[in-house]
């Protein structure tokens, strides 16, 4: 049995209603109880603020593509190194590191949970192994169904409960943990060297189009009780005049669950475009916010971009070719048969280009407007939009209007004439970025009830104690110590244990992979039926009893059981 | 000043090191020089008998000898400036990466990614160099920038690969894919090779063996007579790589 005790605790707890008071929280065997006996280890946090450990909705870190970036990109690997240090292993490159890289710096911000924007089914062995190698972090995989032909065909033949048994097999075939939908329709579209540009467009040789699998996956979803939503990346990601497609997919999702969203929709900033082409684009994340502000049913995370060199990922093949023609820089395209693909280019984003400075002001202006903060996270969908390292800075930016007029005076003159947020005087309080950065990622991800996102007896004790005082520091101002304090815990406590202290990792993790199984009657079972089996004697590379994962890849694996309503 | 290093023996004579700290600039102080045995970190003098002869006020007034077991030593000259290296023998991976003034010969062999991206200065290998001679590495979009990079004997495969500038000679045969994605400088192959300049877009490559399996997307051009070894060649020219509007120069001897 071990026992500690954090004492005088500045903590907001919005899951558990606390918004800020001081108290003790005390931990026996990695989890949080009510009280523990007298010989417990203490740690004095001496009013500093104390949230729950966060949780990334939103992150690419492991898996095939995230190693494609890592090796097509020598200078990023140069960019960010540092030596081994006490149990740290060495780690290298600053938007694609290594998985420990990845790991020690998520740690040193306090986060524990993070969930891998984007597993192709086929590839999910690599997915796995990094997880086992970025030890700090429980971690979750949304699988990719975008161009999956068997979804397709079950859409096409409007069969909501087949599409459920193909995910249902899939997502426990692979540990998969939710439903991704990456530009639905338009990486398949990309294999005939096309794209989808509305929800309406036709995929070739399926016949059926983004909006029909977008509804047909919600209903899917939710007859498997799944604990996440579906979780989707809209078409005409990055294009101007984007933001019709993401109303009209906004306008599609029906109110099915009471405990959570029934659509999550990534990186939002992507997907706010007004204008015709890259000379007129402007922000449309006014029209944006009031939808998601009329929708209780839909959550975002916003992907915002930073200044700097990154490097974008997404099975969205055809966009990244779009951005290759705009670049003219490395690209690297990739397939994954009958599922998904992806691409690959560096890119700089440049203060110097109005169309970067609108994309910055667009992700901010969207965590502003969203009148809910459990409605919105925070994200910069690593690394496309920065790498996460930037995170203190943004809640900065959302904390100081100050800082916001200090950067937007920054930019290119032009961009107040496209954006609204020089107009915006919001400020964001401890208690909204203590939602936007944990508890509303914990809640629309369906995961407090595996203990994370919050700190009620019988949670996970994952904490993080930042060197900030709220009661005598005002964030508006002294926006500098906010950046620095949500950069460096004083404390990261994972699973009752502190992990990193001080901008140092001290221990060697042991993280989980949290997974999902619905379970279905006998009926539902694909491993059995002649339709779904011919598609592994006939096109895929792979046999079917070599596709699923075995629980070795999984040292630590958790697995959410739900009972499918099929 | 000539600073000698001669191996001492190892134990684990296998395990590579890593020793960019083996550059002139590094040896005008005396301060503590390091270099890595696998993950262990080691002061120069547990790896190599050290003597110094002489006084420098400048690095190019060094000059570095590497003796012994040396085949296993990496990064040997990396992001050197000014100065000369000699090597007695072998010399392991990466030798001259980044360097860009000075001198560095190879009385032996040299191991993969000789010359990576090297900006200026010179190297001479007697011996052969293996894959990667004056290449980029992996995701670099250029390779070798200047300088000069010689070699007696046989290079491998992907030799100066995205090559964009400086003049790299093999003297005997080259493997697989010569001066890919080349954008500039020149590309002298004595002997023969397969597949040469595959993505070219610039530069020139000449090769004075046979070529085998030239690729189907350069355009004969003419013939034009080149000098090479003390005598004058006649040299199909060739234009590509034409499946990505390349501009290059390919020449191969007419046998
Ligand atoms: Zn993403």
């Amino acid at each position: 049995m071990s026992e500690l005790l954090v004492r005088n605790a500045y903590v907001i707890d919005p899951l558990s209603g606390i918004k800020g008071d001081v108290m003790d929280i005390a931990i026996r065997d990695g989890k949080i109880v009510e009280e523990v006996g007298r010989n417990a280890e203490v740690i004095d946090a001496d009013h500093c603020l104390t949230l729950p450990g966060g949780v990334d909705s939103h992150s690419h870190v492991c898996g095939t593509k995230v190693n494609f970036g890592r090796y097509m990109s020598p200078e990023d690997m140069r960019a960010g190194r540092t030596a081994r240090k006490g149990v740290m292993h060495v780690t290298s490159g600053y938007s694609v590191p290594t998985t420990f890289g990845n790991s020690y710096r998520y740690s040193i911000m306090g986060y524990t949970t993070i969930l891998e924007g984007a597993m192709a089914p086929l590839e999910a062995r690599h997915t796995h192994e990094e997880f086992t190698a970025t030890p700090h972090q429980d971690m979750l995989a949304n699988t990719l169904f975008d161009g999956n032909w068997s979804i397709m065909e079950a859409v096409r033949e409007k069969d909501v409960k087949r599409a459920a048994a193909v995910v249902a097999w899939t997502l426990s075939a692979v540990k998969g943990f939710a439903i991704k939908l990456t530009n639905p329709g338009g990486t398949e579209a990309w294999g005939w060297g096309e794209d989808v540009h509305s929800i309406l467009d036709q995929v070739p040789h399926f016949g059926v189009t983004p909006a029909e699998i977008i509804e047909t996956m919600i209903r899917a979803n939710e007859l498997l009780n799944l604990p996440h939503s579906v979780h989707i990346h809209c078409n005409a990601l990055g294009v101007p005049g984007n933001y019709r497609t993401t109303l009209d997919t906004l306008d599609l999702v029906p109110d099915l669950n009471d405990k959570r969203q029934t659509l999550y929709l990534t990186h939002l900033q992507f997907h706010s475009y007004g204008g015709s082409t890259w000379k007129d684009i402007s922000s449309k994340s006014e029209d944006i916010a009031r939808a998601v502000n009329n929708k209780p049913q839909v959550a975002i995370d916003m992907g915002q971009i930073m200044f700097g060199r990154t490097t974008t990922m997404t099975a969205d093949g055809p966009m990244e070719f779009k951005l290759y023609m705009l670049h003219h820089n490395k690209w690297s395209n990739h397939d994954v048969e009958l599922e998904t693909g992806s691409g690959i280019i560096p890119v700089y984003y440049s203060r110097k280009s109005l169309v970067n400075c609108v994309m910055w002001a667009i992700g901010l202006e969207l965590a502003l407007l969203t009148k809910d903060p459990w409605q919105c996270m925070l994200s910069t969908d690593n690394p496309n939009g920065a790498p996460f390292v930037k995170y203190p800075e943004i809640i900065a930016l959302l904390m100081s209007r100050r800082f916001r007029e200090n950067e937007l005076a920054l930019l290119d003159p032009r961009t107040a004439h496209y954006v609204p947020l020089p107009a915006i005087d919001r400020e964001l309080d401890w208690y909204d970025i203590a939602v936007m950065t944990r508890a509303g990622q914990a809640k629309a991800l369906g995961i407090t009830g595996v203990g994370k996102g919050h700190l009620a007896p019988g949670a996970e004790a994952d904490i993080a104690i930042y060197p900030l005082k709220p009661d005598s520091l005002d964030p508006s101002t002294e926006y500098q110590q906010v950046m620095a304090g949500f950069g460096k815990t004083r404390y990261t406590i994972k699973r009752g244990r502190v992990v990193a202290r001080d901008g140092e990792v001290v221990v060697e993790g042991a993280n989980s992979t949290i997974w999902t199984k619905a379970i279905t009657p006998p009926e539902f079972d694909l491993s059995v039926d002649p339709e779904f089996v011919k598609k592994f004697e006939q096109y895929y590379t792979v046999r079917m009893s070599n596709y699923p994962v075995q629980d070795v890849y999984l040292p630590r694996g958790v697995c959410i059981a739900t009972e499918a309503s099929l | 000043m000539r600073v000698i290093l001669r191996t001492k023996p190892r134990k684990k004579p296998f395990i590579p090191i890593e020793a960019e700290a083996i550059i002139p600039q590094n040896f005008l102080r005396k301060n503590d020089i390091t270099v890595y045995e696998g993950n262990k970190e080691r002061k120069l003098d547990e790896i190599f008998y050290i003597t110094t002869e002489g006084p420098a006020v400048s690095p190019d007034q060094v000059e570095i000898v590497l003796s012994g077991e040396t085949g296993r030593i990496k990064r040997v000259g990396e992001y050197m400036n000014a100065g000369r290296i000699v090597i007695e023998g072998d010399i392991g991976m990466h030798c001259g990466n980044f360097m860009s003034a000075g001198e560095i010969i190879i009385k032996g062999n040299a191991d993969a990614w000789l010359g990576r991206e090297m900006r200026g200065g010179i190297i001479r290998c007697e011996g052969n160099a293996s894959h990667y001679c004056a290449a980029g590495y992996r995701g670099e979009k250029r390779g070798m920038r200047g300088g000069i990079v010689q070699v007696m004997g046989n290079a491998g495969d992907f030799t100066a690969e995205y090559l964009s500038g400086g003049e790299v000679t093999i003297h005997g045969d080259c493997g697989d894919l010569p001066g890919v994605e080349m954008r500039g400088g020149t590309l002298i192959i004595g002997g023969n090779c397969r597949r040469p300049c595959g993505n070219m877009t610039g530069g020139i490559c000449m090769i004075f063996g046979k070529a085998d399996a030239m690729l189907p997307t350069f355009r004969n051009t003419g013939s034009e007579e080149k000098e090479y070894g003390g005598h004058h060649h006649r040299m199909t020219m060739y234009r590509g790589d034409i499946a990505n509007r390349g501009k290059g120069t390919l020449l191969v001897k007419i046998n």
